[in-house]
This record gives C-alpha cells, structure tokens and sequence, in this order.
C-alpha cells in the first residue's frame, strides 16, 4: 500500500495551525493511515488505496483539517471558462482512446510543493493507474505551451528531447535506452504508432504513458500548469484529473477548463469539457448510520460530522440526506462509504465494543474434531507433532522418494521459487524433510502430522480436492518395520477398528518390509521400513520405519461402528 | 551400634567369612562375581565403615623361561651329560650327542660339566675325552642346589615360585638360573582384604548390619524386606536425564485455543476448498477483475488444473451485474465489462474469506443470525523473509444479524483477544481499507519489542456489493480475517515468521506449553 511522505512544515502550512509530530502520530491512524515513521521535518504515513487523494500533502492535509474541525464543509471548486482546447486525432483510438485536460493558473508551488506533486503523480501511476496501463498523468508547465494541443501518434522514429535526456531522440531509442521507456514499453507493445501530446507550435509535450518532454518541464517557479491524463478508461482518468486537479488548488491555484473533441463517439459524446469539478450527490440515510454504526445520533451531529470529513449537506428531508461528494472522492460508491467516514470522524476510540445477546449454537467441523483426536493418540504413543508446508516440489515428492514423476498433481503457474511449485499429493516426503534438516538434534525421533494433502479430482467444482492424512516417521538405531507394525495394531485399537497388512511392494520402502493397511477390502494407508537409498537423499543415516493413513476414509469406519 | 552397608558389601563381607577371614581380590572376584576394580573400591568405603583391613603384600616370583621349562622337565643339560658318563666311564665330545642332548645343547653341557668340576677333559691317543670327576660322581644321586630350584619352579602348581620365605641355598640358585636365562624373576604387589574384629562381630550378629539398596524392587516390596534395608538417598537437586515425550507443535496448541473461543461464542465452523475459484476469492467479495491483489504477484494462480465451475447461474448473474453497475444494491458498481472467464480460474486461496463468501451463499433464511468461524491455511506468492511466508493459518469469522453494527464488532473481536491473553490498554480500534467492508477497521497491538503499533486483525461489515448478490437481500454481516501467525510470534517471542514453521525439534520439544487467557 501507498506510504507518503510528508513534510511537516508544508503540511501545517496547508492545514492552516501548527501541529506537533505526537499529535499527528496520536490522530492521523484514526483518520484511516498506518503512521510509519517521523524525523523532525518529515513524517511518513501509509495511505489506503482508497483514499487516492490523500496521497498528497495538499490532500491528506485538507482532510486533517476537517478532521480535526479545524476548516470544515466542502470545498466548492470553481472551473472558469477558456478557449483551451484539445484535439484528438483518430490513430490513438486503439493505442489509448481517452484524455483529458486541465490547466492550473497562479499556482505558489515552491520546492515542497513539486515534491508532493511529483509523489502524487507517481503514487496514482502505481495504484489507480495500474502501473500507467489505466491512466497516466501528465503535468507541464503552461508559459511553455501553446494551445490548443494535438493528441495524435507518431511512428517509433519520431524524435524529442525526452525529460532527464541531454538530447532529441527516436521514440524506438526512448523505449530502448531511456530508463522510462524501458520500464514501461510493455504498454505499448506491439503498437507500430505511438501516442504523443503537442501543442500548436509542434512542441512534444509528453509521449503517454511513457515520458514527458524536457521541453515543457515544471520547475518549482513554474506558477502555470497543464495537466493531462490518458488512459484505457474515462471514468478512471476522469477522476484521476480531479484528484490532481484539485490538489494544486490547495496551492492557490485557479482551475481553467479545457474543451476536448474527439473525432469518433465516446459514451460521453464527442466533445467534452474538462474538469468537471462539481460535487456528486449521494443519498445517505440517517438510519442506515444509525443501524450500521451502532451509534444513537440524529441529523445534525451526522451533518457536522460529515462536514469533517469534507462533505456537504445540501438537504435533509425525513431519514433521507442529499450528501454532496466533492470531485477528489472517487470511492464513494455507495452510502455504506458515507457511513464508514461518519464514524471515522465521530472517532473509532470513542465507538463502545459490545457483545450483543443473540443466541446460536457453536462447533466444531466433525474432521478437524477426529483430526484432533488422531493427534491426541500419536502423543500419547509419544510423537511429536510438525507442521509442515502444503507447497512443495517434485524432486521431493519424487526423486528423493524413488518414484516415477507423475503429472497428476496441482502445480503451480507463478511459483517464485523452485522450492515451491506444486502441492504435495501425500504426507511423508515433508515428515523426511523435517528430518532431514534435524540430524544435529538428540534421537530417537519420532514425530508425525496430520494434515492435508492435494490431488486433481475433475468431479469437484474447484477441480481438486484436499485430503485429511496421518504420516508418522521413527527413526533411530533400532528404528524397523515392528516399531511402526505395533504402532499401526495400537492405534487402530485405539479406533475401535481391526485392519489388516497386507504384503506389498513400494519404491520409497524397502522390499519384503512394506505392507498396505486394509480394512473390509479398503486400503487406508501403508507402512514399512524406508528405503536407504531414500535415507542417503534426504541426509539420514539412521534406519526409519514410517506410516501413512488416510483419515477421511478411518474416520468413516469409526463412524460406522458407532452407529452400528 | 548399625553399619549401614550396601548388598554388594554385605557379598564381599560373606565372602571373606567363608575363607578364613582373610582373601585376595581375584579371589572374591570368583566367589562374588564382581569384577576386581568393583571390589577395589568398595574395598575402600568397607574400611571407613571399620569392617575389613586392606593388607597389601608385595611378592617376588619365579617363572621359568621357555628353555628353562624343557629344562625343568628333561634336567639340565649337565645333569643329563653327567648321568651318561656315569654310565659310560669317559666320553668323547661327539659321543655326548647321545645323551639325550640336542646338539645345540653340546657345548652347553660341556663348559656347565667343567665349570661345575663334574668332568675334567683328558687327551687320549689325540682325541679328546671327558671323564667324570670325584665331585662328579657324588652328585650321582645327590641334586645341585640349581636343580633343587628348579625342579621347585617345575613342579609347582603354575610353573612359580615364591621365593620369599626360601632358604639362601634356593635363592642363590635362582639367581644363577636367571643368569643363564632359565627363570625371570617378577616383583608383584597384591591386596588382599581381611576382616577385622568389627567385621567378624557383625557376621555373628553382634553387631547390626542394615542392608542400603539404591533402588526399591518388586522383590523387595514382595518379601517385606524393604523394612529392614535402607534405601540409598539421592542427592536431588542434581538434573536428571532429559525427557521430550510427545507434544503438539506450540502453534497448534494456539489454534485450538481459537477454535475454542469462538465455539464458546456460539459460532460455527466453516470448511472449504484450498484450491479456489477466482470466483469464490475475489469476484464474490467485490473484488475488481483488475485489483492488484489479483495479480500474478500476489496470488498463485494454477498451472494444472486451471479452471474451476461457478456456482448457480442466478448467483453469477447478480455478481457480474454487482461489479458491472451495482445491480440493485445501491452502488454505482465498477464500471467495468465483468469476465466470467476469469472468474474461473483457479488459484489457492488468499484468504478464508472465501469461505465466509461461500457460506452466505446457501445460508437459509431461517438460520439467521448465524455466527461461523474458519481455521484454515491460505496461499500468497510472496518471497520468504523474516515477515512473510507464502502459506500460512488465517482465522476468519461472521456473524450474520439483521441488528448487527460497529460495535458489535468490536465487542466480539476484543472478547476473541482478551481470551488470547491480550490486555485490554495494549489494543486500539482504528479504521482500515478492505475492498469488501465498509466500514473497516484493524484491531492493533501495542507491540512493545518494536515500540509501534502492529496490526492483529482485519475487520468490517461485508459491502452490500457482497452480501446482496449472495443472499438475496442485504443483511449486516461482521467480517474478520485475523492474522494467526503473528499471535504465535507474540507470544513466543519469535521475532523472525520463518521460524513458526521451522520444525526444529529442539524448539518443537522444549517450546513452553500455550496456557492461554
């Protein structure tokens, strides 16, 4: 999630009162941010991702203000007319179909003020632009600019002087050589044109999503600003363009409207003009906060505290409120969100933790309840109980095991690591692993694990299916086939079940000493003496004799006996 | 008066009463059946109790060589010379060869006749013959002092000789059988253990021996004679021997504790699949198809099988719709072209919430409220370090009430903590971002090794976005999806994720037994 860097002066500044590091520690977590850390000028906190328009010192310090009921109620943003325009020509319809623009005037930014722009920028790149592939910004400095601007494609060898680039090249070597161009080609893959921002001089404002021009770049004296977002989505850059928008208006800056007219129809006709920075309205009602938060309140405290917050009231009528949203919340989708920062801003620390006396009945699910009881036996056999990982890889499932490979297993697309690419489709590879990395510890050991195990099943709905097994390994000296046979009689005593060993053969164990466990013509696991070649490569160098069992299916039997 | 002695003293004591009193230590060894070194040291703690005298003898031995054995069984070679002359008046040197003498033992036999004056040499008629002298002639039937020894060492029992205690004549004679290499002489030192008055008085019974056993035995028990023993005394404040036995792994000792905590509440357990549809993960909780949650970076997704079923097409419907334009739910939805294929796909679970998700689904009617909790292991693609692993235990829980609200969550979560031993000043209610709640909160600790506050638990109300299109209809549900593993490390004071799961045995074996709040 989003950590934002603040600086602590500019942060008072904007908020408009001096505030100390303990105080901002003590309230911004419950405004809905993890604080992270703070020096004496700067003070970092994480920012949730729905909150886009905190990830700004303008931003998080407008909605401390209110929350602290230092500068409440909405902020009505005024958009003055202009004949800035903006044309979009046809060819970026298929690369990156939308843009939109706004111009910033009289903006006091100064050198902190660049910073939180630029953090603001990047921040909403990352996380509501997807990585640049949904929107990107672009921010210019408007004296360097001559309207209207050009949204059109220029082929890969088009040349400008891309920004932090000492020199005019190729968009080919943008995207091969400069760092930016590098790290985001991937959008632009397998497009022959390339979309670029212009103004009426010919000017290269920006190649979006990639780079802006060194031509048009924002200085922390720039007082004038262009910006423009691009991307895959109106409503996404839209509100994008509000949350920058709106920013720079912390700083001073008046907002001027830019019209845009695409040649082809979009869902909001072919020309628009932008921002609209006038409020939403969401109907909230009183008893939906009152029944949802728990808290008795009426209609002027939630008023009040929805004016903390920044909202506006425009009406109450009956248990029905006409909330006004401002431009920079795109996450308000429903009134639950009204709901969420009404008892945000009443306060989490005075909301009363309280059981209420409904009756239902608990308990346990009837496997975990056998599990349970299977571990408590093997304890008393004296086991000791491992927990081991359901990922694992075929060289230990197989290989060290002396098996075949199957490929009837549930593996991985994306493993990060070759330790971990499949799941185990039974339990004794992660006992002998666990053995394996304890040769320096004191023997006998004995341990065992009841857990589960992952095998395809086509019939199920997820197309696998997990099942509850025991293993269980001795190994010492006199660790043989008879240790883990008499294991085997005792517990199935314990169970109240009679199985028998049948004779068998297995890689894994060694030959004559390996049988399978059946019971009414059912096998329920096996056991034996493992084999030293499986020893030698998990690291052993004691004899081992182990046990597996399925427990859905002994569960079973005990069930029948009982009700038999 | 009492002497407290042990058995094996008591052996020792018995022993030496049936031999005179008086025995050496390879003779007890044979009749007790102790070994020397055994009967060495009790020996010593025998003397402090006053019962037997230590007596160490030194000896000197004779032992005959191997020429002198033939010697002692055949005579010696002069001896055997002389007798042949005897017989035969005079002899010439290769004549000697007769006399039962090897030729090696000629010369031998010549220059010990001359020596001894047994025989002179004389030359007759140029050959050189040996004559037995008048000397010699008297040792007819008389033995030398040398042969008197020797035939001592010869005849005794194990071929030596005492010599202490010998006339001059015999150890003289030793001396000169050594100079002629037939005997070597060995200084041996031997103890022996005597009984003193005290011991001899104690075997009649005139003094009260108590027999000290160090373990209490069945025959003891049976024949009553643990009465009339004493049993040895320990020194118990020495650390015995170590025991593991069998335990639970110390982090499941913790999730049974949870689970009985919220089966104490009265909540249900939900089970369900690991491997899961993006469907039942995501989609159900209104998860955007887009999310970064979803990506290849975050979640496993599957490479075989790859694709799961959806549930009822009604239930699909509503949720396609949810994400698309809020259906009826009152939100404005995603606004975004919903992709049932992606739906399908399958990964393993991120989380169990996925469970809470598919329990609303076919919750009836009539058991609501309803309150149901999961314990379950879910899957990130994260890279192993200190803080993340890429499997690990998640709790979740929902209750599901037509009156249900904010404080009622917090009132059930801050229970589940103090019963986990939490104090009620170490927790703080703060709120939080889940795309699936509104609102949200995190329960955090005041974790004192790290002098911050660390999140425990992730909480909410369930979306309307997600109740409505699983249940029909919007109903407040409680959510929560507790972190497990960092419980464990709390109370543990493991610092470093990795070692929840490590297996160590030393760890597993002396870890301390989870006692609970």
């Amino acid at each position: 999630m989003p950590v934002v860097s603040i600086n602590l002066k500019d942060f008072c500044n904007l908020v408009g009162k001096d505030l100390s590091i303990d105080f901002l520690r003590d309230r911004l977590p419950f405004l809905g941010t993890a604080w992270e850390r703070a020096s004496e000028e700067e003070f970092e906190v994480e920012v949730f991702p729905n909150r886009p328009d905190m990830f700004s010192t303008e931003g998080l310090a407008r909605a401390f203000a209110g929350f602290i009921n230092h500068r409440k109620g909405i902020i009505h943003f005024v958009v003055e007319p202009s004949d800035y325009k903006t044309f979009v020509d046809g060819s970026v319809r298929d690369v990156r179909p939308y843009i939109v623009v706004s111009v910033v005037e009289g903006v006091r930014l100064t050198e902190e003020g660049l910073k939180s722009i630029m953090q603001l920028q990047e921040k909403l790149h990352i996380s509501f632009g997807r990585n640049r592939r949904k929107a990107s910004i672009g921010i210019y400095d408007a004296d360097k600019v001559r309207f209207p601007l050009s949204y059109t494609t220029r082929d890969q060898g088009f040349e400008f002087q891309p920004l932090d680039f000492p020199e005019r090249i190729s968009i080919a070597e943008i995207l091969r050589r400069h760092p930016k161009g590098r790290e985001y080609a991937f959008i632009l893959q397998g497009f022959d044109r390339y979309p670029i921002l212009m103004d009426s001089l010919g000017t290269v404002l920006s190649m979006p999503p990639i780079i802006n021009s060194e031509d048009t770049r924002v200085t922390p004296s720039s007082r004038n600003l262009v910006i423009d977002v691009t991307g895959l989505d109106y409503r996404t850059i839209n509100a994008v363009l509000n949350i920058v928008t709106c920013s720079l208006v912390e700083r001073g800056g008046k907002v001027r409207a830019v019209s845009i007219y695409y040649p082809y129809a979009t869902e909001f006709g072919k020309s628009l003009v932008t921002p609209d920075l006038s409020p939403r309205r969401q109907i909230l009602k009183i008893s939906s906060v009152r029944k949802l938060t728990g808290l008795k309140i009426g209609a002027d405290e939630i008023r009040s505290l929805l004016e903390a917050m920044r909202f506006g009231v425009e009406k109450v009528d009956g248990d029905t409120m006409t909330v006004l949203v401002p431009p920079y919340r795109a996450d308000i989708m429903h009134e639950v969100d009204l709901v969420e920062d009404v008892a945000i801003a009443y306060g989490y620390d005075r909301i009363l933790p309280e059981i209420p006396p409904i009756s239902t009945i608990g308990g346990e699910d009837p496997m975990e309840v056998f599990s349970s009881k299977i571990r408590e036996l093997m304890i008393g056999f004296g086991y000791q109980e491992v927990m081991t990982y359901i990922l694992t890889n075929p060289t230990t499932l197989f290989k060290k095991m002396r098996l075949p490979e199957t490929k009837d297993l549930v593996e991985l697309r994306n493993p990060k690591t070759s330790e971990y690419t499949v799941c185990r489709n039974w339990l004794l590879p992660s006992l002998l692993e666990v053995l394996s990395r304890n040769t320096h510890r004191t023997y006998p050991q004995r341990i065992f694990e009841v857990d589960d195990v992952i095998e395809p099943y086509p019939k199920a709905e997820t197309k696998a299916r997990s099942l509850r097994k025991l293993a269980l390994v001795t190994i010492h000296n006199e660790a043989d086939f008879a240790e883990v046979r008499a294991l085997c009689d005792a517990l199935f005593h314990a169970l109240g079940l009679r199985a028998e060993v049948l004779p068998s053969d297995h890689p894994s164990f060694l030959e004559g000493r390996y049988g399978m466990i059946s019971l009414k013509g059912m096998i329920l696991g096996f056991l034996g003496e493992v084999h030293p070649e499986v020893l030698e490569a998990f690291g052993l160098e004691h004899p081992a004799a182990a046990m597996e069992l399925d427990l859905e299916r002994i569960r079973e039997f005990c069930m029948e006996i009982r009700s038999s | 008066m009492a002497i407290v002695v042990l058995e094996n003293e008591l052996k020792i004591l018995n022993s030496l009463e049936r031999l005179d009193g008086e025995k050496t230590l390879e003779q007890l060894s044979a009749l007790t059946g102790l070994t020397k070194d055994q009967i060495a040291s009790l020996a010593l703690t025998m003397r402090g109790k006053g019962l037997v005298e230590i007596i160490e003898t030194k000896s000197l031995r004779a032992f005959l060589t191997a020429e002198g054995e033939r010697h002692g069984n055949l005579g010696l070679p002069e001896r055997r010379a002389l007798n042949w002359l005897l017989s035969h008046e005079k002899g010439s040197f290769e004549e000697l060869a007769d006399a039962s003498l090897e030729a090696w033992e000629v010369p031998i036999a010549i220059a010990w006749l001359r020596k001894k004056g047994w025989a002179e040499v004389s030359t007759i008629a140029g050959k050189k013959f040996l004559i037995p002298t008048e000397l010699g002639k008297g040792y007819k039937e008389k033995r030398s002092l040398e042969e008197e020894a020797l035939a001592l060492i010869a005849s005794s029992r194990d071929r030596s000789l005492e010599l202490k205690g010998q006339p001059d004549g015999i150890l003289e004679a030793c001396q000169a059988l050594k100079a002629r290499g037939l005997i070597k002489l060995q200084e041996l030192s031997e103890e022996r253990l005597r009984l003193t008055e005290l011991g001899r008085r104690a075997l009649k019974g005139e003094v009260r021996l108590i027999l000290e056993v160090s373990r209490l035995s069945r025959e003891l028990i049976l024949s009553g004679n643990w009465r009339n023993v004493r049993l040895k005394h320990y020194d118990v404040s020495i650390p015995s021997y170590q025991v593991f036995g069998g335990r639970k792994h110390f982090a499941r000792q913790i999730l049974e504790h949870i689970r009985r905590i919220w089966v104490e509440m009265g909540f249900k357990e939900m089970k369900g699949p690991l491997i899961e549809t993006c469907f039942w993960n995501f989609d159900a909780l209104f998860v955007p198809q887009d999310h970064p949650a979803r990506d290849l970076q975050d979640t496993f997704h599957l490479r075989n099988p790859v694709a799961g079923d959806l549930p009822k097409a009604e239930i699909v419907e509503r949720v396609r719709r949810t994400h698309e334009d809020g259906w009826t739910t009152g939100s404005r939805g995603w606004s975004y072209k919903w992709d049932s294929e992606t739906a399908r796909e399958l990964i393993l679970r991120t989380h169990t919430t996925s469970l809470s998700a598919r329990t609303i689904a076919v919750l009836k009617e009539s058991e609501i409220p309803a309150k149901f909790f999961s314990v379950g292991k879910v899957f990130r693609n994260e890279k192993l370090d200190w803080s993340h692993l890429c499997e690990f235990y998640q709790t979740d829980g929902i209750v599901v009430d037509e009156n249900a609200n904010l404080s009622h969550l917090m009132g059930y979560l801050r229970r589940y903590l103090l019963r986990l031993g939490f104090r009620e000043e170490q927790l703080r209610f703060r709120p939080a971002y889940f795309p699936y709640t509104e609102p949200s909160l995190e329960v955090e600790f005041y974790h004192p090794f790290y002098g911050r506050w660390v999140e425990l638990i992730g909480a909410g109300i369930f979306r309307p976005e997600v109740v409505k299109p699983l249940l029909g209809r919007d109903i407040p549900v409680l959510a929560w999806g507790p972190t497990f593993d960092r419980i464990v490390m709390i109370n543990y004071g493991i610092k470093d994720i990795r070692e929840v799961y490590s297996n160590d045995l030393e760890q597993l074996r002396k870890a301390k037994a989870w006692i609970g709040g």
